[in-house]
């Protein structure tokens, strides 16, 4: 089992934040974030001490609780600070992306990071299509239009020009091309059908994340039967599971610590927005429909000690097949960083070391 | 059949060819690929930019032979110089009456050209693509199952200005697939060669 933090950049704010999203941007306190950026790269050091794979960014706006509007400008940061981990740029948001751009900016990271890159490429959360005034309706073709460009971009050595639907170039030629070939180790990120089958399609891994296993399993089934179908087999390194673990010295502490937190997410949308957000944004689960995740928090399915914990990973290993986790130890938008720090401290020594072979 | 296109015959080497006709302005000829003679929207939509002829190609499997005879068959329907697309199978006349008459053919487009295939590649003919000077747009589907689309980049290697354009979603009868997107970068780039790379995009949203 391969394992990667995932690192949302912890901003501590030195005063209440308003609850809505978008968060004003007058309420940034520029030392605050200044020093979320300085101990995100202190913290990824001792992350990568701990012997964690990769590390993993993703792409957020408007508000403090990922602190990573463009993941290629962290990416970038974090490779030029570590010497080893493997850089997941789990992200960028395809559909509101200029795809020639991706490729060309994944293709230098790749290389300036000596091939230490993976990618990640997915339409987003919902409340993402209003921050480039993206129509929701087209966010599924735009992405599935726009990863195709980047694979082509990447590995088509003579110049072209692309007549999309969503996307048109009449020439393309990216230099540097990436340092891994034909590209760097490639997810589509996503539980939706078109996403799995277009992960099947080209050969990409697949990514699920959040959902419980026997869920995600069907996802990651579905992904399974469909590279049968094209005429190959994935390894289980190319599904990721990306998660929540809660992991304590006991399971009593670890449930305790649970209910201690909020059962909301974060900064959402105006429930206006949020319900005709909901009427445009289609989702589904490996075909089956499911409402688009609005508000509320993120599931934590990892929860428990470390033996527990540990079986957990084995069982999750079995239902959803992954071959790699990216892990959020402590929720993502939490500024309190004394419960991560020990988190990071138990996980390294109690259970990483035991999940290496599962 | 579309009611603005005129079907006709026209005799060349005794062969009785026949053809359909429509628009005015530059003159368009298309060979069109296997499944005889039938038109796509992408037809009516470059006949309101070009006078287009669409000419039946008779014994496809050995079209390469025939095309002196397509070429005089063009000339006694009046088009002295034109624009030359081939489809498909006939993508090897389209490519033998460029090489033959290449002061007639002002530029040429090949939809989905099966004329070279990773599986039998023909090294005298590729080496020959070097000879042609027109401006050449060289189309593939990105969904091409019959055959695929990296050949793209052997038109683009040989032909000394090709410009090739891969068509989103479509499969191997792109003007079929794609009629809007394959006739707008068809029109464009026979109005204005290789100028077609700049942009006339506007993005003005408000004045």
């Amino acid at each position: 089992m391969k394992v990667s933090f995932f690192e949302t950049v912890r901003y501590v704010p030195p005063r209440p934040l308003p609850s809505e999203w978008p968060v004003p941007s007058g309420a940034y306190d520029h030392d605050a974030g200044a020093a979320a950026y300085r101990g995100m790269i202190e913290r990824l050091e001792y992350v990568e001490a701990l012997g964690f794979d990769w590390v993993s960014v993703s792409e957020h706006h408007y508000s403090p609780r990922i602190l990573t509007p463009s993941p290629i400008v962290s990416a970038a940061f974090i490779a030029a600070h570590l010497k080893r981990i493997t850089i997941a740029l789990l992200g960028p948001i395809v559909p509101h992306s200029n795809p020639v751009r991706v490729a060309e900016e994944l293709a230098m990271l790749d290389t300036m990071a000596q091939g230490r890159l993976v990618v990640g490429l997915l339409r987003g959360t919902s409340n993402e299509a209003l921050t480039y005034d993206l129509n929701p309706a087209e966010a599924r073709e735009r992405t599935d239009e726009g990863m195709e460009l980047i694979l082509r971009a990447w590995t088509e050595p003579q110049p072209f020009g692309w007549q999309g639907r969503h996307f048109q170039y009449r020439t393309i030629s990216i230099w540097p091309r990436p340092l891994q070939q034909p590209h760097p180790p490639t997810f589509a990120l996503g539980t939706s059908r078109e996403s799995l089958e277009f992960a099947a399609r080209h050969h990409l891994g697949c990514g699920v994340s959040y959902g419980p296993f026997e869920v995600m399993g069907r996802a990651t089934q579905h992904y399974r039967e469909a590279c049968a179908r094209h005429g190959w087999r994935p390894s289980p390194e190319q599904i990721l599971y990306r998660a929540n673990m809660l992991v304590a010295e006991t399971d009593e502490e670890a449930h305790a610590l649970l209910r201690a937190q909020s059962n909301q997410a974060p900064f959402t949308m105006r429930p206006g927005v949020r319900d005709a957000m909901m009427t445009l944004d289609s989702r589904n689960i490996a075909g089956q429909a499911r409402s688009p995740v609005v508000s509320g928090a993120l599931p934590t399915t990892f929860i428990g000690s470390p033996d527990t914990v540990v079986e957990q990973v084995r069982r999750c290993r079995e239902v959803v097949g992954a071959g790699v986790l990216d892990l959020s130890l402590h929720p993502p938008g939490s500024g309190d960083l004394g419960p991560l720090t020990r988190a990071l401290e138990l996980f390294g020594a109690k259970v990483l070391p035991r999940i290496r072979e599962i | 059949m579309s009611a603005a296109f005129d079907e006709g015959h026209v005799e060349a080497d005794g062969r009785r060819i026949r053809y359909l006709e429509a628009g005015r302005g530059a003159a368009l000829v298309h060979l069109q690929g296997a499944g005889g003679l039938r038109l796509t929207p992408a037809q009516d939509l470059l006949a309101r930019r070009f006078r287009v002829v669409v000419l039946e190609v008779p014994e496809i499997d050995r079209s390469a032979e025939l095309a002196s005879t397509l070429a005089t068959a063009v000339r006694r329907m009046g088009a002295v110089s034109f624009n030359l697309m081939g489809s498909s199978f006939s993508s090897a006349a389209a490519l033998s009456l460029a090489l033959q008459e290449p002061q007639r053919v002002s530029a040429l487009v090949l939809e989905a050209p099966t004329v070279l295939r990773p599986e039998a590649r023909d090294v005298e003919l590729e080496r020959r693509l070097a000879d042609l000077a027109m401006p050449t747009l060289v189309l593939f589907g990105t969904a091409d199952g019959a055959v695929s689309p990296t050949m793209g980049r052997v038109y683009k290697e040989r032909i000394p200005s090709c410009h090739l354009v891969f068509v989103y979603a479509a499969a191997h009868a792109i003007s079929t697939d794609r009629p809007e997107a394959f006739a707008e970068v068809v029109a464009d780039f026979l109005e204005r060669r290789e100028a077609f790379v700049i942009s006339r995009g506007q993005t003005v949203i408000h004045p």
